[in-house]
C-alpha cells in the first residue's frame, strides 16, 4: 500500500553519491534524487541513475552450488558449508588464501580477516586494493603517513589549480568531476595528463599534457625542475614541513627538457606552463588514480606527484593534496579492517608486537606476525582458496594463465552474487546478498563513512557475506570468536580494534553524508582535511622520494607494434557484472571495443565497427574497432568490462616492485581484422 | 465560490500547536480524510524530522497527517512526478495534494496530456516565495548564519529577508539578495518564479494578509475548491471568516512586491543571451551541452517529460548509443519536447551532474513561446500546447521562424 522513499548510497564508485529507492510491497521501484547529500547533491552518473536493477536479474545466484562430477549442481547451505569445512581444515597457514573485494561492506570484511587470522593462522588475506592501490600505500605511508585522500570531495570546490594525473574523471569519478566544474567556475585551472584525448581532457581540462604512456615520472621531474628554476617552490614549507629535500633536488638537477620532450612527446612549454600554474595557484590539488599506480613504475609514478605536493606545500589544507582515488565503493574501507596481507585492522603494519596486541584483544593465543602473500602471488600459490566478491579472472592481467592456475587448485570457494568468470571454475559457489539487501557500512574515497541499511530481502536463500563466515568459523571450532548476529554488533568490535573509526556510531552515520575518519570520540565531528598541523609520519615530516624515470617493459616492436592501454568507460564497471545486468547501460554499450587511431586504421586496413583481434604475448581478444582521435598513432585503449573479451587477457602480469600490483595499464600487442 | 477569500484557523488544538499560520492546510487534509472526500494524502514529510530530507509520502490514515504540519523550505520534492510515475498518474483513486505553484503547474501540465487524473484530485495549494537548496542550505545556516542546521525548527522568507527560528525559539535573518549574492539563497529558477500564488490550484493558501496572528488566507480558485471549504467549515475543522479590505490589498501587494521582484531576477538571468548574437548563442549552448554525461536526469526528473518509450533512449537509433558528450540531438530533442511547456519548477537544473542551466533555457524560451503564442503553461487544463496546436496560419506570422527538413 504505502510508498516510501527509503535513503542509500550508489553502489559503484567510491564517491559515495546519495540516492532514494522508491520502495513498494517490499520490491524497489524506482529510484529519486537525495538532494540533501552533500557529496551529490541530487545528481548522479549514468551508473548512478540505473542503481538496483542488477538486484533484480533473473541470473543471481540463489542457492549454494556444488561441483559433482565436473558440474555445479545446487546443494544445501548444510551440505556446502560441511563440504567447505572439510577442505579448510586440511589446509594450513601456507596453503589457504582469502581474498575480499572492495565492494565488501567494513562488517563484512572484518570477519573475513579475522576469520584468516585466527581460524587459519594466515596473513594470507586480501582485496583488490592491491591492483590500484597499493603504489600508493608503498609511496604515501612513508611520504606522509598514511595513503588515503587528504582532503574531502566537497573541498575539491576550494582548490585554485587541479591536477589530474591520469584520470579521466568525467567518466570515471563523475560527481568529483562536478567539483573539478565547480572550482573552475570560480577560476581554477585544471591540467590533465592523459595519453588520450578523453572527455575529461577534452571537455574539462584547460592544460592537457597528452603523454606517451609510462613517461609519467620524466614529465612530473621536469615539472619539479622548472618549478625550482623559477623559485616558485614553498621554502617555508620545505623547511618547517618535509625532509629530504636536499637530496630531491640533487635528483632533479641532471634534467634536459629537451631530453623530457623526446620521452613524454609533450612540448616543453607545455611542462612549463603546467608547472608554473601548479606552483603559482594558491591551492592545487592532484586527483590522480590506476592511470598513474597501474604500471610497473606505479611507485615511482606515486613518488613524483607526492614530491610536487610537498614541494609547493599543497598538503595539509582542504582543496589541496595528493588525493589517491579508489574504484571500488569500499576500496578505502576494506583496506582499513585488515583484509590486506600487511596490515591488521586499523591499516597497522605486521609484526610480532601487533599479532601481540591483537591476540589479545581477541582472546586468542597467537596471530600471523610474518607479512601473507599478495593478491596474485595467492591466485598462483595457494592451492586451497577462498574468494568473496572478487572476479580476478576478470581484472587481473594474463587472464588464460589464471585460468590455468584456478583449475589446478585443490579447492576454490566463490562467494558472489553471480556466476562469474571465475565463479564458473569454483568446487562451491556459494550465493551472497549485496548491498541493500543486507546492511553495514562502506568507507568512501574521502575516508567517509556511510551506513546502508537493508531495504529488501535477498534472493532466494543467498545469505550476507558475514553471516557465511562466522557459520564457517562454528564449524571450525571458533564460533565463540565469531559470535555476531547482526552487522551492528561487528560494528561495534570494529570500533573497539580501529581507533580511526572509535566515534562512529550506527546512530550517528544516520546523517547524510556520514562522519570522515579519523573520529576518535564520539563527539568528533570527523576529519575532512589530513595533515593541517603535521603528518602522521614518525618524525611528523613530509618526506621527499626522489624517482628516476625508467622506460616501458614490454615496448612495442615489430612483432607487436601497438601499445595497449585499458580502462573504463562511464556506463559499465569493472568486471561487467552489474552493469552488464542493467538493461538501459547495455544499451549504451554492449560489447568489447577497442579504440584506434584513423592514421592506424588506415595502415591496418581496419574501418570503423571492424571486428578485430588483438594478440598480446599472453593471448587475443575480439573486439570492434571504434576509429577515433582519441587516441594518438600507435596506441589502443580497450576496456576490461566484458567476459571473453577482456583487456585483461592480454595484460601483463610482471608485478610492480615495491608494491605487487600489475602493470596493467601498459602492454605490447597486434591488431588484425577478424576475416 | 472560485474568487471567494476567507481568513481562517484550524479549531484542532494539536494541529494548531504543530502546524504554521493556524494549521489551516493541516485541518483541510485531515477533514478531507476523515470525511471520505479523499481516499489518501499526498505531501511532504520531514523524514526522521529532519527538515532538509522533505519526501513526498501518501498518507491513508488520519493519525499521521499531524506528523506532516509545518512548511519545510529547504527541500524541493518532484510531486508531480510522484503522482505520475509511482501512483498510476492517480488513475485509481481519490487523492488530495499538497502543492506549490510550480508543482501545481506541473499537474496540469500533465494533465492536458492525459498522464494525470485531474478529476481524482483535490489540489491543496500553497503560496510560495521559493525554496532553498538543501545542501546548499545546510552549508549557508553553517557558513552564513553560525548555526547547525539541525537547531533550526522553522525558516520563512519575509521582505526579502530570510528568517530562521531555532529551537531555543531565537531569531536569525540575513538579507536575501546578500546570500543570494554569494551563491546561497533560493534555487535558481525560483528566483524568477512570479507565480507566487497557485490559483491554478483548488484553492491557494498562505499568511500574506493575515498580518501574522496565525491564521491563514485561503483563495478560493475552484468549485472543487469551495466545497471543500464548505464542508470543512461545516464540519468544524476550521473556523472562517472574511478578509478585511486591507487585508486583501496587503495580500495583493505582498505578491506584487515578490513578483517585481522575480522580473528583476529574469531580466538578469536572461539579457546576457538576448545580447548575444545567434553564433555566439549557439557557442554558449553547445558549450555547455559538451558537458552531458547522458545521465538521462534531466528527462527523468522533468514533470513535463511523460513518453514511455523515449525518443533518446540508446536502443531507439535516434541518438547513437554509448557516446558522451552525446550527439547534440539528446539535448535538443529533450529541449523542443517540452519547451513551450516548462513550468520553471527547476527539477532538471536540480539534477544534472555537470551543472548545465537547463531551467534558464527552458523557462527562457518557453517564455519567449508564451509571448508568441499567448500561451502560459500549466494554468489552465483546456489550453493545450501551442506546438502540439500550432496552425501553418500562425506559423507563417512574422517573427516566427520554423524550419522543417524532410
Amino acid at each position: 500500500m504505502g510508498i516510501d522513499l527509503v535513503p542509500t548510497i550508489c553502489p559503484y564508485c567510491s564517491c559515495g553519491c546519495g540516492i532514494y529507492l522508491v520502495v513498494k510491497d517490499g520490491k524497489i521501484i524506482g529510484q529519486e534524487p537525495w538532494k540533501e547529500h552533500p557529496v551529490n547533491e541530487g545528481a548522479n552518473c549514468p551508473k548512478g541513475k540505473n542503481a538496483y536493477h542488477f538486484l533484480y536479474s533473473d541470473e543471481r545466484l540463489k542457492k549454494p552450488l556444488v561441483r559433482r562430477n565436473g558440474k555445479l549442481q545446487e546443494s544445501s547451505w548444510e551440505e556446502a558449508l560441511g563440504l567447505i569445512t572439510t577442505k579448510l581444515k586440511e589446509a594450513t597457514s601456507e596453503s589457504a588464501g582469502f581474498l575480499a573485494s572492495c565492494k565488501n561492506s567494513n562488517e563484512e570484511s572484518y570477519v573475513i580477516q579475522k576469520f584468516a587470522r585466527i581460524v587459519m593462522g594466515t596473513n594470507n588475506v586480501e582485496c583488490c586494493c592491491r591492483l590500484c592501490h597499493s603504489p600508493s600505500a608503498a609511496v604515501l605511508g612513508p611520504a606522509v603517513g598514511s595513503p588515503v585522500m587528504q582532503t574531502s570531495q566537497p573541498e575539491i570546490e576550494l582548490a585554485d589549480c587541479i591536477f589530474l594525473a591520469g584520470v579521466n574523471i568525467k567518466e570515471t569519478f563523475p560527481l568529483m568531476a562536478r567539483r573539478v566544474l565547480k572550482a573552475k567556475a570560480r577560476g581554477a585551472k585544471v591540467i590533465c595528463t592523459d595519453p588520450r584525448k578523453t572527455v575529461t581532457a577534452r571537455y574539462l581540462a584547460d592544460i592537457h599534457l597528452q603523454l606517451k604512456p609510462g613517461t609519467d615520472v620524466a614529465l612530473v621531474n621536469a615539472m619539479m625542475s622548472i618549478i625550482l628554476a623559477e623559485g616558485l617552490e614553498d621554502k617555508e614549507f620545505i623547511t618547517s614541513r618535509t625532509a629530504g629535500f636536499d637530496e630531491l633536488r640533487s635528483s632533479l638537477s641532471s634534467i634536459d627538457l629537451k631530453q623530457v620532450e623526446e620521452i613524454t612527446g609533450v612540448p616543453a612549454e607545455k611542462i612549463k606552463e603546467a608547472a608554473t600554474t601548479y606552483a603559482k595557484a594558491q591551492r592545487s590539488c592532484i586527483l590522480y588514480d590506476q592511470g598513474i599506480c597501474e604500471h610497473l613504475v606505479g611507485v615511482d609514478n606515486v613518488k613524483v606527484h607526492a614530491n610536487l605536493a610537498l614541494l609547493t606545500g599543497n598538503i595539509g589544507k582542504p582543496g589541496t593534496g595528493v588525493n589517491s582515488l579508489r574504484g571500488n565503493l569500499n576500496g578505502e574501507g576494506t583496506g582499513d579492517m585488515g583484509s590486506l596481507a600487511v596490515f591488521y585492522p586499523g591499516l597497522v603494519k605486521v609484526s610480532e608486537e601487533v599479532a601481540k596486541h591483537f591476540s589479545n584483544l581477541w582472546g586468542v593465543e597467537s596471530l600471523p606476525s610474518q607479512p601473507g602473500l599478495t593478491y596474485m602471488e595467492m591466485l598462483y600459490k595457494c592451492p586451497y582458496l577462498y574468494l568473496i566478491g572478487t572476479d580476478p579472472m576478470m581484472v587481473v592481467p594474463d587472464a588464460n594463465n589464471l585460468r590455468k592456475a584456478l583449475q589446478g587448485a585443490e579447492f576454490l570457494v566463490v562467494q558472489d552474487i553471480f556466476l562469474t568468470e571465475t565463479a564458473k571454475l569454483a568446487h562451491v559457489v556459494l550465493p551472497a546478498a549485496t548491498w541493500v539487501e543486507r546492511e553495514g557500512t562502506h568507507t568512501y574515497v574521502d575516508r567517509r563513512v556511510q551506513k546502508i541499511s537493508k531495504v529488501i530481502d535477498p534472493p532466494g536463500e543467498a545469505k550476507p557475506d558475514w553471516w557465511v563466515i562466522c557459520q564457517l568459523a562454528e564449524r571450525m571450532g571458533y564460533g565463540d570468536k565469531f559470535n555476531f548476529s547482526s552487522a551492528g554488533e561487528i560494528f561495534e568490535e570494529v570500533r573497539k580494534c580501529v581507533p580511526t573509526y572509535h566515534g562512529i556510531t550506527y546512530e550517528r552515520l544516520k546523517q547524510a553524508g556520514g562522519i570522515h575518519w579519523p573520529c576518535p570520540t564520539e563527539d568528533d565531528p570527523g576529519t575532512s582535511t589530513m595533515y593541517l598541523e603535521k603528518f602522521n609520519t614518525p618524525d611528523g615530516l613530509g618526506h621527499f622520494q626522489p624517482a628516476e624515470f625508467k622506460p616501458l617493459v614490454e615496448p612495442p616492436d615489430d612483432e607487436y607494434p601497438y601499445l595497449l592501454t585499458t580502462g573504463r568507460s562511464i556506463f559499465h564497471f569493472d568486471g561487467g557484472s552489474m552493469t552488464l545486468r542493467t538493461p538501459k547501460l547495455v544499451n549504451e554499450i554492449s560489447r568489447s571495443y577497442v579504440e584506434v587511431n584513423p592514421k592506424d586504421a588506415i595502415k591496418a586496413e581496419i574501418k570503423d565497427k571492424n571486428m578485430v583481434t588483438l594478440t598480446s604475448r599472453r593471448g587475443n581478444i575480439e573486439a570492434e574497432a571504434k576509429v577515433t582521435d582519441n587516441v594518438p598513432p600507435g596506441l589502443l585503449f580497450t576496456t576490461f568490462h566484458f567476459p571473453n573479451s577482456s583487456g585483461n587477457t592480454l595484460t601483463n602480469p610482471a608485478l610492480a616492485p615495491g608494491a605487487k600490483c600489475a602493470g596493467t595499464k601498459v602492454c605490447a600487442v597486434r591488431m588484425e581484422v577478424k576475416r | 465560490m472560485k474568487g471567494d477569500m476567507y481568513i481562517a484557523r484550524s479549531s484542532d488544538n494539536e494541529i494548531l500547536e504543530r502546524g504554521e499560520h493556524g494549521g489551516v492546510v493541516t485541518s483541510l487534509l485531515k477533514h478531507t480524510l476523515e470525511s471520505g472526500r479523499v481516499d489518501a494524502v499526498v505531501t511532504v514529510k520531514a523524514r526522521d524530522s529532519n527538515r532538509y530530507d522533505g519526501v513526498p509520502v501518501l498518507v491513508y490514515n488520519t493519525e499521521e497527517i499531524v506528523d506532516t504540519a509545518g512548511a519545510l523550505h529547504c527541500t524541493s520534492p518532484n510531486i508531480a512526478r510522484f503522482l505520475k510515475e509511482y501512483l498510476n498518474g492517480v488513475s485509481d483513486q481519490r487523492i488530495a495534494v499538497v502543492v506549490k505553484p510550480c508543482d501545481a503547474k506541473a499537474i496540469i501540465e500533465l494533465a492536458k496530456r492525459n498522464q494525470i487524473a485531474l478529476d481524482n484530485l483535490l489540489l491543496v495549494g500553497l503560496n510560495c516565495t521559493g525554496t532553498l537548496p538543501s545542501a546548499k542550505a545546510k552549508q549557508m545556516l553553517k557558513d552564513e548564519f553560525g548555526v547547525d542546521p539541525a537547531d533550526v525548527i522553522h525558516e520563512d522568507i519575509e521582505d526579502n529577508k530570510l528568517v530562521i527560528t531555532l529551537k531555543d525559539k531565537n531569531e536569525k535573518e540575513k538579507d536575501l539578495a546578500e546570500l543570494e549574492q554569494k551563491g546561497y539563497g533560493r534555487r535558481e529558477n525560483c528566483r524568477r518564479c512570479e507565480t507566487n500564488i497557485p490559483k491554478m490550484a483548488d484553492i491557494a493558501c498562505g499568511k500574506w494578509g493575515t498580518e501574522d496572528k496565525n491564521t491563514t488566507f485561503i483563495e478560493v480558485c475552484s468549485e472543487k475548491g469551495a466545497d471543500l471549504i464548505e464542508a470543512a467549515s461545516q464540519a468544524g475543522a476550521i473556523n472562517k471568516e472574511q478578509p478585511s479590505v486591507d487585508a486583501i490589498e496587503a495580500r495583493r501587494k505582498k505578491d506584487e512586491k515578490a513578483r517585481e521582484l522575480a522580473y528583476k531576477w529574469q531580466e538578469n538571468d536572461f539579457d546576457s543571451f538576448e545580447q548575444m548574437t545567434a553564433d555566439e548563442r549557439f557557442s554558449y549552448w553547445f558549450g555547455q551541452f559538451s558537458r552531458c554525461i547522458k545521465c538521462y536526469g534531466c528527462r527523468d526528473a522533468c514533470p513535463i517529460c511523460y513518453c514511455k518509450s523515449c525518443f533518446l533512449e540508446a536502443d531507439r537509433g535516434l541518438v547513437p548509443p554509448g557516446e558522451i558528450p552525446p550527439d547534440t540531438m539528446f539535448p535538443m530533442v529533450r529541449i523542443t519536447h517540452v519547451m513551450d511547456s516548462c513550468v520553471n519548477c527547476g527539477q532538471c537544473q536540480d539534477v544534472c551532474p555537470m551543472e548545465l542551466s537547463l531551467s534558464r533555457l527552458t523557462f527562457l524560451l518557453s517564455k519567449k513561446l508564451g509571448r508568441i503564442f499567448n500561451y502560459e503553461p500549466g494554468t489552465d487544463v483546456s489550453q493545450l500546447p501551442p506546438l502540439r496546436t500550432v496552425t501553418d496560419q500562425e506559423l507563417s506570422l512574422s517573427g516566427v521562424e520554423v524550419s522543417f527538413q524532410s
